[in-house]
């Protein structure tokens, strides 16, 4: 190896160690710690004088911490005179902003991380529901919503098709912050998103930010796995190496999944679309796909069932009040998954909400199996015990992200995949100055 | 203004400090903008924007506290300031009461990161086109932007408190290290009262090994100033040290009182009658565990500054006078 030194950060120490060992060299040891202020303090303890200096920390747990340890140790190093450093981000921290429209409650809203006995993965409360919001049913409502776009969309929608009479038009569900005090600053907002002046209320995209500060910080390098959006790539003035995890998700339904060819595969959304038809092309599957929509809801009309391969769970719309037409969301299976082995395919899993819903309507429409194939698998609040719940009955992630206390919740319901080989071999390509390419079809 | 039409201030509450931010938003008389910063359950930091900023001249309040979220908050204040950039505000003004790693402004040892001046670079690469903070650590750390930076002192405040609690002749003004012997001579000799240094030699990062008093501070009231108080073994020991020589009174005044740790327990526990702090960092609840402490309002200061900025006013009049 030439000059290759390989440091690690505090998120992920095992990836960080398999990683060296699969590239047979000793781990360059970090001192990180803390001073009694909070204040992140970073010391190298080897020279990386004019070294190639590739630096792994992925995005989990404390965010934040992690990413401006980060950040931190890149200036070190730079300062410290590295010839080149690589930033080694499994996960890429807020690579995935979820867009929900901002709510914010003045109860100050809980994370939701306690576990709750019953989980609805219904699209939709499939009973009508109780008319005031401000009631003990109202909360229970918002239990079981919180952090979906869609959830909350389709609460609202219950709510403004019921016939109310003392409905306030503003309203306020839960939203998934984190304790903050400064969201008391926002204003109330109506169904729309938009407040009382007509401004309508934002989340502000972070991209570009992110990758400012990691070019900024000095970082000349970038290796990550499976971008939400491949179009951060574009965001960087620095070479991005977007490894994917495609061959290591074809390798385990190919060896480990009885009967392959006659399983499908699931796109969980129309936005995974892509990436799932690409592994049903490759591994030579037929393909199902699960589609959000927002569409006309015609009274008593049940919608368009022309071709069988053609389903849809509407079970909500028969609680609904059929006298007026307005838009509602539903879930649609594209596909016949009946008495099929199902495979869900999708990039990044947090909340968990998509992908319990999409196993939850699979198995309505008569799956006889569902894998969830995941590659990052941050599983934050409860979606674990969601997870454990759900209708899915395997689950195969990878450990860019640490995994080991997700294996102790869901025992053998849980598989996690091995990427330190691939990203070891990505490591010793880039210091070799070898094509990286091979890697993204082949795997390692 | 050459053509453009006026624009109005719009303050920002980052999480670390809101207190201060709704002091100062009275002190003005202006609302605070509905612009909220959240977590998602993933602890990826969120802003959410309720209000236009197009073309508004932007002030984002935030301090670095707090030893749990430190980071956090600086996530959130750069997260801030790039929404506001990217929502068209004309121009973005980061309030930074206490600079968060101000003390990491040099390589002290090798292969140790200047976090300081990593931290310069990322407020501006954010968008950040101003900064107004307080009694920076080393003053130098302004030389790590290229944008301006407005350093307010806490002094004018500090005088006035010595000056309408204490007769000046029984004084003596200590400094606990050498580090501070420019900043505390300097108030030493607006007051027009004796001057005295504690040397330490310091072992490891907030860790002291020994300390000697040059000065005499025999039946007089030591008032101790420091530019911030962290885990407050320096202070403590400062203290014990001036008692034994004989001193009427210790009386610290620090501008950032972070007290980390157990330093509030540390500060009931030892011979010092008084700590004066700001509040530049939220320090409400230590005011509640420790009768020792009192605080000095920097709101107005700040307020007027924001004031004198937005107007296009000469700041440094604050330098030297109470506002």
């Amino acid at each position: 190896m030439r000059d290759l030194l390989v440091l690690g950060g505090t998120s992920h120490p095992n990836l960080t160690k398999s990683i060296c060992r699969n590239l047979t060299i000793q781990q360059t040891e970090v001192l990180s710690k803390k001073f009694s202020n909070g204040e992140t303090s970073i010391e190298i303890s080897e020279s990386v004088r004019e070294k190639d200096v590739f630096i792994v920390q992925s995005s989990c747990g404390h965010v934040n911490d992690n990413f401006l340890e980060l950040l931190i140790t890149i200036a070190a190093c730079k300062t410290a005179s590295a010839k080149r450093v690589t930033a080694v981000l499994p996960l890429f921290p807020y690579s995935r902003q979820p867009d929900i429209p901002f709510l914010p409650s003045l109860s100050g809203a809980p994370s939701i991380s306690e576990t709750k006995e019953y989980y609805t993965f219904e699209s939709a409360p499939s009973t009508p529901r109780p008319l005031s919001r401000n009631s003990e049913s109202g909360k229970e409502l918002t239990n079981n919503s919180s952090s979906s776009p869609l959830e909350k969309k389709i609460i609202n929608n219950n709510n403004l098709k019921m016939p109310i009479p003392n409905r306030s038009v503003n309203f306020q569900p839960k939203a998934i912050v984190t304790n903050s005090a400064s969201v008391n600053f926002l204003p109330q907002v109506d169904e729309n998103g938009k407040t009382e002046s007509g401004y309508k209320q934002w989340i502000s995209p972070n991209g570009t930010l992110i990758a400012n500060l990691l070019t900024t910080a000095g970082a000349d390098r970038l290796v990550t796995m499976d971008l939400h959006d491949p179009q951060f790539q574009g965001f960087f003035n620095i070479p991005v190496d977007n490894l994917y995890s495609r061959p290591l998700l074809k390798h385990y339904i190919m060896d480990y999944i009885p009967n392959y060819q006659e399983c499908i595969i699931v796109s969980p959304d129309s936005g995974g679309a892509k990436r799932a038809t690409a592994i049903a092309d490759s591994v030579g599957c037929s393909f199902a796909l699960i589609h959000k929509e927002r569409r006309a809801k015609f009274a008593n009309q049940p919608p368009s069932t022309s071709s069988s391969s053609m389903s849809v769970s509407m079970s909500q719309q028969k609680s609904l009040n059929s006298n007026y037409t307005t838009m509602i969301p539903t879930t649609m299976l594209v596909g016949d998954v009946k008495d099929k082995v199902c495979v869900l395919i999708d990039d990044l899993v947090d909340t968990s909400y998509t992908i319990t819903r999409a196993a939850k309507l699979l198995k309505d429409e008569g799956a006889k199996y569902v894998y969830a194939l995941v590659t990052h698998g941050v599983f934050s609040g409860d979606a674990i015990n969601r997870i454990k719940k759900s209708g899915i009955d395997k689950l195969v992630t990878t450990n860019s992200v640490p995994q080991s206390e997700h294996v102790a919740i869901l025992g053998d319901q849980i598989e996690v995949l091995d990427v330190s080989r691939i990203f070891a071999e990505s490591i010793r390509r880039i210091n070799n100055g070898e094509s990286v390419s091979m890697l993204f079809d082949y795997g390692w | 203004m050459h053509g453009r039409s006026q624009n109005s201030i719009k303050l920002l509450a980052g999480n670390s400090h809101i207190e201060l931010c709704k002091q100062i938003a009275d002190k003005l008389g202006i609302k605070i903008a509905r612009v909220g910063a959240f977590q998602y359950t993933n602890q990826e930091t969120a802003i959410a924007i309720g209000e236009s900023v197009r073309d508004e001249d932007v002030y984002i309040i935030q301090t670095g506290c707090d030893s749990e979220k430190i980071n956090d908050y600086v996530m959130e204040l750069l997260l801030m300031i790039n929404a506001c950039k990217v929502a068209s505000a004309r121009r973005i003004t980061a309030v930074i009461p206490n600079f968060p790693y101000a003390r990491q402004d040099k390589k002290d040892k090798s292969r140790a990161p200047i976090t300081a001046k990593l931290l310069a670079n990322l407020l501006q690469i954010a968008g950040c086109n101003h900064i107004i903070t307080m009694d920076l650590h080393a003053s130098q750390i302004q030389g790590f932007f290229r944008i301006p930076v407005d350093n307010l002192y806490a002094e004018p405040i500090m005088l006035k408190y010595i000056k309408e609690n204490f007769n000046k002749d029984d004084l003596i003004i200590v400094s606990p290290d050498a580090g501070g012997a420019k900043r505390v001579a300097g108030i030493a000799d607006k007051l027009d009262v004796q001057f005295a240094l504690i040397h330490k030699e310091r072992a490891r990062a907030n860790e002291i090994s020994r300390m000697v008093l040059v000065g005499d501070v025999s039946d007089k009231i030591a008032i101790l100033i420091d530019d911030m108080a962290d885990t407050c073994g320096t202070l403590c020991k400062a203290a014990d040290i001036l008692i034994e020589n004989n001193a009427k009174q210790v009386i610290c005044i620090i501008t950032h009182g972070i007290f980390s740790g157990s330093a509030i327990e540390k500060i009931n526990e030892s011979k010092i009658d008084k700590v004066v702090c700001t509040n530049s960092l939220p320090i409400s609840n230590h005011l509640k565990n420790c009768s020792k402490l009192e605080m000095l309002d920097i709101s107005s200061t700040l307020a007027e500054s924001i004031r004198r900025l937005h107007n296009g006013e000469s700041i440094s009049y604050l330098f030297y006078n109470n506002s």
